[in-house]
């Protein structure tokens, strides 16, 4: 056989062409690309918001505590704290001992560039941050009014040199918290990105540019950051700890068939340089995920639903030749969706008049059996989406299984007799304004909304669409409680009712997260006594109860969570999780050699 | 000495335009564009956090007393840090740029070089086969969505679905083979729809130069083909090429290519751009936007002197 000298340049130059390179300095190295549906703006902690900015400031920096990475239901552990807190009986004074001999990564910011120890003072520091308004911090109303003395050292100016009564380093690592009143999620708020620990040093130095240039203590340090990909190495002065499977929560039924068990006694950071693309476009994020050299990690854009997937229901199942290829996943998203009647519009909540206030409740009641959660799944959700009654979503452990389903129920006839028996016909019910982004999505669910009220008679011309144009006017006019019906998502900060039931109590209102302004008085004195109790069958039973106020007062449609698909490759020894444990996975991530990889 | 002086004088009859595009743009931004505060607040934001943000973005002083600084701003091309990265406006800028001018500018010079290529066979055979193939063609890349175009071809070139050839994703250029490599197929879909809009506006420029006295004259001297289009069509055709050259070229800079960008993974300014119009980054928007209106008063300037260079008859006075 001849090659013909032309061909033979065309196939260098292809072959020139085809060649990957992650660029110079990068052989021999491990290196793992993975790829979030979103990208961060900042990644300064206390600006960590998002998803995909809680994923990379986990791992630049520390937190206190951490998820375990494979134990589901979620478990918190130390990360850089040495146990969990030592709490006082009343559940007020939390002591925290920090691990010794850790240290900032190598950065100008310090005395001859040399990262130094990470102390108990640098918590402190952190945590104030939050209540410095220069900091725009997205997170302080985690702690706001529960730190002992944080307001009044907010008002006082935010002088970092002064001390807050409540927030203290002890000796060089012990912290000390004092609480204004019992706070059991405080934990859980220590292992987010929020409360990840920065040096002052760093942040004095770079002023507004700290949030993109972090200096932390976390396992990888950052290269480059733009906004499409983030690179992130190892840090070489990571801690050394071996991971322990079993206390990680191995469950060898459910995880063995990934390869885990090959990371036993290896220590974390397992690869040298990890990348985290940012890709909105699912098909894109797809095509790369496929092409084999490029991402590792994926989920399936919504049009190739049908192609990849042999079995939606009741589990997910890949068609053969994807299965071959990739490893997967699936689970309920931590949080939901909802829409939620605004409380504050007299046309449809609370009324002067108490006759109409009645007449509103009857109506919101028909709204919500006129709603068709089958379809809005079976539409937008790929009949994937679990549909459950109120809003304690199935992922947190005092989720009701065997609640009522009353308020999900479909009855277009009820919702035709309440109307008739409340008085309302076409000529006198109000209009109804729907609010959505503009966007082709918001406006289907609109009008499949509008065709479930068109069937129990209400004029279609008065239901309206309430456009915006950016997600950022809709969220500003849902702030200011200016729109009637509000389609919402929550995403839980943390695996605990709590966090969901907060969204309808009453001093949550607008502009803060209680979008519907539902003001109960039994509601919100139930919140205020279970948000001090630690978790136990009395609170749970609390937790139910409140979730009963919410669909009994028809002041919500709720609610569904979504099903996600995660999809890596067969080289990549992963157990991903997009959301509690979220960033917390990426130091396990290994990446085996080439044809090392499990079938 | 005479162009000198024709540029400064374009020069400060530009100031006007840049300062109407500016209060425009700018009205447009503090009135009807998003609102940042909104971004930046957490989840139970206090009236008093809403208060300190608005204060912070500067949302709660004079609306003139903003655009006086924006000015400023402009003629010391300080514009401070973005509202959503922190990150300097000006790092921003010389960090995306120069990736934006990579990659547009291959598919910005094929797509007019072929365009001009293409309306000059098509001007020529008017009204043939090969014009009709053409301008078909054209009718063709101007029809279909920039959107599916890229998508075509990032399937057909660089997925495993099709051919493979090419990277997905991504924009790791550290020597030429690398630049090849990520910038293939974007500037083939670049050219694949510029071509449509470019072939058929300069064929009509051509037709039109075609039917004038000198080139029938050149014609009946039994001038040859090549000859006639290149001396007497091409170069007499040139004004309108320049102008539709030239004013492209602000986009090119500084717009970037924001499709091109988000599917191809290119971390551009055209992704910058369009984030900070969607989330009311202001101080990147008045940048991009200042910029932009000051490249198209020297854009204005460079075209006239421009004409002056490839037709002597026009006068700088």
């Amino acid at each position: 056989m001849s090659f013909h000298p032309f061909r033979l340049s065309l196939i260098l130059w292809m072959a020139l062409l085809a060649a990957c390179s992650a660029g110079p300095g990068t052989d021999g190295l491990k290196i793992y690309r993975h790829s979030l549906g979103g990208r961060p703006t900042s990644l300064d902690p206390v600006q960590s918001a998002t998803v995909y900015a809680n994923h990379l400031v986990v791992n630049l920096y520390d937190t206190l505590y951490a998820y375990k990475y494979l134990a589901r239901p979620y478990q918190l552990k130390p990360n850089l704290a040495v146990a969990m807190p030592e709490v006082s009986d009343d559940g007020l004074v939390y002591t925290i001992h920090i691990k010794k001999g850790v240290h900032f990564i190598d950065d100008p910011c310090f005395p001859e560039g040399k990262g130094r120890e990470v102390t108990a003072a640098d918590f402190v520091y952190s945590m104030k941050r939050h209540f410095d308004p220069k900091s725009r911090s997205q997170g302080s109303w985690l702690w706001a009014g529960k730190i002992e003395g944080m307001e009044a050292w907010k008002k006082a100016g935010a002088d970092y040199d002064r001390p807050v009564a409540g927030l203290k380093a002890l000796d060089r690592y012990t912290i000390q918290i004092r609480l204004t009143r019992p706070f059991p999620q405080l934990v859980h708020t220590l292992a987010q990105g929020f409360s990840a620990i920065v040096p002052r040093e760093a942040v004095e130095r770079y002023g507004r540019e700290f949030s993109i240039h972090p200096v932390g203590s976390g396992p990888f340090r950052l290269q480059t950051f733009d906004s499409v990909r983030a690179v992130l190495v190892r840090n070489p002065k990571y801690r050394k700890e071996p991971i322990d499977l079993a206390y990680e929560g191995y469950d060898p039924e459910r995880q063995a068939r990934y390869g885990i068990a090959r990371i036993q006694g290896k220590v974390p950071p397992l690869v040298d340089r990890l990348e985290i693309h940012f890709i909105k476009e699912g098909l894109s994020r797809w095509n790369s995920f496929t092409k084999g050299d490029e991402i590792q990690f994926a989920s399936i854009p919504r049009e190739l639903l049908d192609e990849v997937l042999l079995k939606k229901q009741p589990e997910v199942v890949l068609r053969a030749r994807y299965a071959k290829k990739y490893f997967y996943t699936s689970g309920l998203e931590n949080g939901f969706v909802h829409t939620d009647f605004n409380m504050k519009d007299p046309k449809i909540g609370y009324n002067p008049d108490p006759r109409r206030q009645e007449r509103n409740h009857a109506l919101r009641c028909a709204i919500r059996y006129a709603f068709d959660w089958a379809e809005r799944n079976r539409t937008f959700y790929n009949d994937m989406g679990r549909v459950f009654p109120g809003i304690i979503p199935p992922v947190v452990p005092e989720f009701d299984p065997d609640a009522s389903k009353e308020s999900i129920r479909h009855d277009p006839e009820k919702a035709r007799k309440l109307l008739e028996e409340a008085g309302w016909n076409a000529a006198n019910l109000p209009v109804l304004t729907y609010g959505g982004v503009a966007s082709v999505t918001s406006r289907q669910m609109f009008e499949q909304f509008r065709g479930w009220l068109t069937r129990i008679g209400y004029p279609k011309e008065k239901i309206q669409f309430d456009s915006y144009a950016s997600f950022g006017d809709y969220n500003k006019a849902v702030k200011q409680a200016k729109i009637m019906i509000v389609g919402m998502g929550w995403g839980l900060d943390y695996p605990d009712a709590e966090n969901t039931l907060q969204l309808f109590y009453g001093p949550n209102g607008s502009p803060g997260s209680n979008a519907s302004n539902f003001d109960d008085p039994e509601y919100n004195r139930l919140y205020e006594k279970s948000s001090v109790m630690q978790p136990s069958p009395e609170r749970t039973a609390i937790y139910r109860r409140m979730n009963r106020i919410v669909e009994d007062a028809c002041v919500t449609i709720s609610g569904l969570s979504r099903r996600y698909i995660l999809l890596w490759h067969k080289n990549v020894v992963s157990y991903p999780d997009s959301s509690i444990v979220g960033g917390f996975h990426l130091k396990y991530v290994d990446v085996l050699p080439e044809g090392q990889e499990k079938k | 000495m005479e162009m000198l002086q024709y540029a400064l004088r374009k020069l400060i009859t530009g100031i006007p335009l840049i300062l109407g595009v500016t209060l425009i743009s700018f009205l447009l931004m503090v009135y009807f564009g998003p609102d940042k505060t909104y971004d930046l607040i957490g989840k139970n934001a206090t009236p008093e956090q809403i208060a300190e943000i608005r204060h912070q973005l500067g949302y709660d002083r004079p609306f003139l007393t903003r655009y006086l600084e924006y000015l400023k701003e402009l003629v010391t091309l300080d514009f401070g840090y973005s509202d959503s990265t922190g990150e300097r406006v000006s790092s921003i800028l010389k960090r995306t740029i120069p990736i934006s001018l990579a990659l547009v500018l291959p598919g910005f010079v094929l797509g007019n070089l072929l365009g001009i290529a293409l309306a000059l066979a098509a001007a020529w055979y008017r009204g043939r086969w090969l014009d009709k193939l053409i301008m078909g063609g054209s009718v063709v890349g101007m029809s279909v969505s920039f959107l599916i175009v890229i998508i075509a071809f990032q399937i057909l070139l660089s997925s495993n679905y099709g051919l493979g050839w090419f990277p997905v994703r991504g924009w790791n250029v550290y020597d030429f083979g690398d630049y090849l490599r990520y910038v293939t197929v974007p500037t083939l879909a670049t050219v694949f729809v510029a071509l449509g809009y470019n072939t058929r506006f300069y064929r009509a420029v051509f037709v039109e130069e075609m039917g004038r006295d000198h080139v029938r004259t050149a014609r009946a001297f039994g001038t040859p083909p090549a000859e006639l289009l290149f001396k007497h069509v091409l170069k007499n055709a040139l004004i309108p090429i320049i102008t539709r050259i030239m004013f492209s070229i602000p986009f090119v800079v500084i717009s970037g290519a924001l499709l091109i960008e988000s599917y191809f993974g290119i971390p551009g300014v055209g992704l910058v751009t369009y984030d900070a119009i969607t989330t009311g980054d202001q101080p990147v928007l008045k940048a991009v936007v200042g910029l932009t209106a000051a490249l198209f008063v020297l854009v204005l300037i460079l075209n006239d002197i421009l004409y002056k260079v490839v037709d002597p008859r026009v006068s700088l006075k």
